[in-house]
């Protein structure tokens, strides 16, 4: 049994490798990129596609990435303060 | 007691402001030429990290408090998450765009996108500098 899951497991891997080896590179199965592209402008009013697609397609993903941003520097607040420091109560 | 070179010192002090307002150019632009938010935070927090690194951590917070850019940086995650409410209340999917556009090419053509940039350019500008004040507090104590 514990031999079987590593080589089901280095199957699966081998299976997604090369089904991924068969996309050509530029030609992506799904046709998102093409509607940002064709699209975007219309859509959010930036000429600049990337801020149209980080700021408003995915502008859900970027407050996860403020929000991530915001815990590292509240962990750095939290780390290095001098002993005592806003422990008043 | 003075350890930076003359030359590096002059350079900064005249350098600085440029770079700020290259800082806010490349927020406010974002959504027209490459750059954004984030590039333009990183560009305006290390304008005021130079400027600690040169003239001293005490010079500059004479000029930039910590609680002052710590707030900034607190307020931004509020208005961020705000302005994603008031689409709501709009009637709008959760952080969509619901104000009026401008012409196409123009600085105010995206609507919403330019107060989001603005606002993530601030608290990342602001965030790196605080970090950094932190780091060179900790480490010069004595």
């Amino acid at each position: 049994m514990k031999r079987i899951v590593p080589i089901i497991l280095l199957l699966l891997l081998a299976f997604f490798l090369l089904s991924a080896i068969k996309i050509n590179f530029g030609q992506p199965k799904t046709g998102l990129s093409q509607y940002y592209l064709n699209h975007g402008v219309a859509d959010t009013g930036a000429l600049n596609i990337v801020t149209a697609i980080y700021l408003d397609y995915r502008a859900y993903d970027t407050l996860g990435e403020a929000t991530v941003f915001f815990a590292a520097a509240l962990g750095v607040f939290m780390l290095l303060r001098k002993p005592g420091e806003g422990e008043k109560d | 007691m003075k350890r930076t070179s003359e030359i590096v010192s002059i350079f900064t002090r005249k350098l600085f402001p440029f770079m700020l307002l290259y800082g806010c150019y490349l927020i406010s632009h974002g959504h027209l030429s490459p750059g954004g938010g984030f590039q333009g935070g990183v560009i305006f927090g290390s304008a005021i990290i130079l400027l600690g690194l040169v003239e001293g951590i005490k010079e500059a917070e004479n000029r930039f408090q910590e609680k002052a850019l710590s707030l900034i940086k607190n307020i931004g995650m509020l208005v961020f998450l705000l302005m994603g409410f008031m689409s709501m209340f709009f009637g709008r999917a959760f952080l969509s765009d619901f104000m009026p556009r401008g012409e196409i090419g123009t600085v105010p053509s995206a609507g919403l996108i330019f107060f989001l940039n603005l606002t993530i350019g601030f608290m990342v500008g602001t965030g790196i500098a605080v970090v950094f004040y932190r780091l060179i507090k900790f480490g010069s104590e004595e």
